[in-house]
């Protein structure tokens, strides 16, 4: 912010006669701004601190708003146990999330691959028109893509869950985005080093794309294991469910007991929130490298 | 023997021909250097015979077999690319038996080729090492290394040096004319900088838009250029080029008329052109004599004058035209001075309007 | 001609990359958008269906759930959209500044919200806004309101929770494509402007807001495509049902609750889903043409 003083201090040459000290005016704006991020700061991270500490109240004192640690969480923590088969929910959504998106990657960066080193007029063609595709929303298909499930008898399978995110439009830009950054003469020298297409994709492009790979894991994991709607749709047997459909049910319930469905709710967050701590600059670079 | 051959090759990228119709041939253990300014298409050339690019038309034989259809591994060529391309993720040992790996060949093999080709380019202490961990000259030689160890028939070089700076340049141009005594293969070398064509060569294959302006060795170019693109790319400075008139013709001589130097005349020993055409004459910075010492003088004003020591470069301009002259002599020249050269008819080459060399 | 044989096989390795990818999307996403247009002009119930032409767009123009559904959406989008995307922008042009402490705690905190389902910060909120709860005590304690609100059972404070809590979860999203995009800038504009004088408030509006307009125009076209297809959040808040009394019911929950809730009607729910595929085209066609208007002048 001294910056900003030095600005105005050459348009403005008066400002200079102040009593006060030249930057006076850079420490009230920079307090203003640390002021404010301070607030917005807050305010994002209250509601995990909310989230923690209401694994430890009783739904009664969660309604009353008591935002200090008490001693249910054993008694939570029994509850949701006994309610809900953990063990299985746990599997679902695990399967779904890791299957999904071990698929996901494979299949959608071999598009973006596939587009970005074959360029023809028709296949131009076709990447513009998943662009547009991709302003589609999810329940214009929803009830054919239902149809559809139910004929194929995939109702209450994991397939119904994962095949039709597969192939993600997104990702396919995503990883046709980060190819153009992959020097072009790296796969000349593999060609002459004999590799077929698939091996300069298998034993070139897949390593030196590594962080390429490890930002969109993230991102279609905790796409995957956040999934609602359409597992919601599909998912219709308690034992097929996932920790995110428990969540929901628990707290749609007519008197939800808080206590339990924010234990509940850190066990479902707690796998997405791990990974991001552990990959957070992988993640904000992956975030960044689908905007340049 | 020839080693490579091209045959009326031609690229286009739809309706955009690049490369019109190319032949040449390569003889084994030839030093060939493609050089051109941007966009002549020597690199597609070199793409081309390495099999990185189709060939629209025309016949590609290395080692007297078709190559056309042959997939780049299996041309018996190896290449250097401009960023060395060296695969980021492998370590340099693995870089260099890459190839090999895919090949096919034993392992005990591949450790042998490749410890071969270390010894040679003195990179066994960074064999271990990964390219991020290496300077641009050492992965400059990974680079030649990873080709020497497929023991091609034909090395490819794509614009090898351009990334480095000026002194490693030098450097490196010295150790790649080592290897080549060395390795006794056929190289062609792509560079769109003339003093690298001049050093390293035995034969320079000028191009521009896509054909070939002359194929020789480099002082039969600098000496005796087909035309003015070649006499005006070939040599540092460039060539002098002289706006003319040709004013008289006679058997086996012609005159002509210097336009900005007060009518100047100058008789070459030329048997084509046209009395009345406008022509141009070539002059190297070197080949400007003292006052009176040539056919024709000439009186310059001097703009700056660069003194590099061993020789300098005068800067000279008359009537607007700018003249480049070396001169050993006139180590003290500056500006605002006016000096007088000579121009000998038989260092003089003569263009016509379309730069065609008239002889 | 032989000569092209290395050309069609580039060729066809080309096709072979993309295949499984186009296969996937045919089967998954193409045919059923096609049928859920044909669909569209079916009547009848559950799988009992003949074509009706333009009858359920007629049904749509007098249906009130569906108008009401229809407004609250747009409320929503009119609302939050602008709200988040000018919250993301201040933030991110105040983090981008180097010399700021604490730079990545406060990007890093700001951010978190995006890794919490969408289901989870729905229970979070829903908890922390009850009648007795954390947010009334707080408001209260600030003298800020006198009597506790509620929340989820007043028509409008219903939506006000759904603005809040969506802003909540998207904003630092947003941040992150602005601060990605702010550090492409070339630092050496900004010190240009500085030594030609310029303010700050007038880098911000003549060198930053142009700049970054292509991620601005990218950023709200992808809320208005999320606000408009709302329904996790908006589910959980109220098992189901957009209540109270069907202020808070969003388009995709009518469809669900057309699909899946009352006696299945395939047809009319395709029809509403068209609804959101039509006003998210319009929508995004006028955002693209503001931003190119500017572009202009």
């Amino acid at each position: 912010m001294t910056d900003t003083t030095m600005a105005s201090a050459a348009a403005k040459p008066v400002a200079r006669t102040s009593i006060l000290p030249g930057n006076f005016w850079g420490l009230v704006r920079r307090s203003i701004v640390y002021l404010l991020l301070s607030i917005a700061a807050f305010i994002s991270v209250f509601p995990f601190f909310w989230m923690i500490v209401g694994t430890t109240n009783t739904s009664a004192d969660i309604i009353k708003g008591k935002a200090s640690f008490g001693g249910a969480f054993m008694q939570n923590a029994t509850t949701f146990f006994t309610q809900v088969d953990a063990l299985r929910v746990f599997w679902n959504s695990a399967f779904i999330a890791v299957v999904g998106t071990v698929l996901t990657l494979a299949i959608s960066s071999l598009a973006g691959y596939g587009f970005e080193m074959f360029r023809s007029r028709v296949r131009e063609r076709i990447f513009g028109l998943l662009l547009l595709l991709l302003s589609i929303p999810f329940a214009a298909m929803m009830v054919p893509l239902f149809v559809m499930i139910a004929q194929a008898k995939l109702v209450n399978t994991y397939v119904a869950v994962i095949v039709p995110t597969v192939a993600s439009i997104f990702i396919i830009f995503y990883f046709r985005q980060a190819t153009k950054a992959f020097p072009s003469e790296l796969r000349d020298a593999a060609k002459i080093d004999g590799l077929k297409e698939w091996q300069i994709f298998l034993y070139v492009y897949m390593p030196v794309m590594r962080s390429t790979y490890a930002a969109a894991t993230i991102i279609v994991f905790m796409a995957n294991w956040n999934n609602y709607l359409w597992p919601l749709i599909v998912l219709q047997t308690a034992e097929n469910k996932t920790i995110t459909l428990i969540v929901s049910a628990l707290t749609s319930a007519y008197v939800p007991d808080y206590g339990m469905t924010l234990f509940a709710t850190v066990l479902a967050t707690l796998p997405t929130l791990i990974i991001f701590f552990l990959l957070q600059r992988r993640f904000v670079e992956g975030m960044l490298g689908a905007v340049k | 023997m020839s080693s490579l051959s091209l045959r009326g090759v031609r690229k286009s990228y739809g309706n955009v021909e690049v490369i019109k119709g190319v032949d040449l041939d390569i003889k084994s253990k030839e030093f060939v250097v493609f050089v051109g300014p941007s966009g002549c298409g020597k690199s597609t050339l070199l793409r081309m015979i390495a099999g990185l690019e189709h060939i629209t038309a025309g016949e590609l034989d290395i080692g007297g077999q078709r190559m056309n259809d042959v997939d780049p591994s299996k041309r018996g060529i190896a290449m250097v690319f401009q960023s060395y391309a060296l695969y980021p993720h492998m370590t340099v040992r693995e870089n260099m038996g890459f190839a090999l790996r895919f090949a096919g060949v034993a392992k005990e093999q591949i450790a042998r080729q490749v410890g071969d080709a270390a010894r040679i380019l003195a990179l066994e202490p960074l064999l271990d090492r990964f390219p991020k961990e290496l300077s641009g000259g050492q992965r400059q030689r990974v680079a030649i290394g990873r080709a020497i160890v497929r023991n091609p028939q034909v090395f490819l070089f794509d614009e090898p040096l351009s990334n480095l700076d000026a002194e490693l340049r030098v450097h490196m141009r010295i150790e790649i004319a080592r290897l080549h005594k060395e390795l006794q293969t056929t190289i062609i070398y792509v560079t769109h900088d003339q003093v690298e064509a001049m050093t390293l060569a035995d034969t320079i294959v000028v191009l521009r838009d896509g054909i070939i302006e002359q194929v020789g060795r480099p002082l039969d170019l600098y000496d005796d250029p087909a035309n003015q693109f070649v006499a005006g790319f070939i040599g540092s400075p460039k060539m002098n080029f002289l706006p003319a008139t040709i004013v008289d013709k006679a058997t086996g001589k012609i005159t002509v008329e210097l336009i900005h130097h007060d009518k100047a005349r100058l008789t070459l020993p030329v048997t084509s052109g046209v009395v009345g055409d406008p022509v141009t004459v070539g002059v190297r910075a070197e080949h400007f004599g003292t006052a009176g010492a040539g056919n024709a003088d000439i009186t310059l004003d001097v703009d700056v004058a660069e003194h590099l020591g061993s020789t300098s470069y005068v800067y000279a301009n008359a009537g607007g035209e700018a003249l480049v002259i070396e001169r050993e002599e006139s180590r003290h020249e500056t500006g605002s001075e006016r000096i007088t050269v000579s121009i000998s008819a038989d260092k003089a080459h003569l263009f016509d309007s379309k730069g065609r060399r008239l002889r | 001609m032989a000569q092209a044989r290395l050309a069609r096989r580039e060729h066809l390795t080309g096709w072979a990359f993309i295949a499984p990818a186009l296969i996937l999307l045919g089967l998954f996403m193409i045919y059923p958008i096609i049928w859920s247009l044909w669909m569209s002009f079916q009547v009848g119930k559950g799988m009992n269906l003949s074509f009706g032409g333009f009858a359920n767009i007629e049904r749509l123009t007098k249906d009130p759930v569906f108008l009401r559904a229809l407004g609250n959406t747009f409320t929503f989008f009119i609302v939050q959209v602008p709200i988040m995307i000018v919250l993301a922008l201040l933030l991110a042009v105040a983090l981008n500044d180097a010399t700021l402490r604490f730079r990545g705690l406060f990007r890093t905190a700001i951010f978190l919200p995006c890794v919490c389902s969408l289901i989870a910060y729905s229970t979070l909120f829903k908890s922390m806004f009850a009648n007795d709860g954390v947010v009334n005590q707080a408001l209260m304690a600030l003298h800020i309101i006198g009597a506790p609100i509620a929340w989820f059972s007043d028509p409008f404070w219903a939506k006000v929770v759904i603005i809040l809590a969506i802003t909540w979860r998207w904003t630092g999203y947003n941040m992150i494509f602005y601060l990605a995009a702010l550090q492409n800038i070339d630092r050496s504009i900004y010190e240009a402007a500085r030594i030609d004088g310029v303010p700050a408030w007038a880098r911000f509006r003549y060198l930053t807001i142009p700049m970054l307009k292509p991620v601005i125009l990218f950023t709200t076209v992808i809320s208005t495509i999320g606000t408009l297809q709302l329904f996790d959040e908006v589910y959980n808040f109220t098992a189901g049902n957009g209540g109270p009394s069907d202020s808070t019911l969003t388009l995709s929950l009518y469809i669900y609750n057309l699909t899946f809730k009352f006696m299945p009607s395939f047809g009319y729910s395709a029809t509403v889903s068209w609804v959101i595929v039509v006003v998210v085209g319009i929508l995004s066609l006028i955002q693209f043409l503001i931003a190119r208007d500017r572009r202009s002048s």
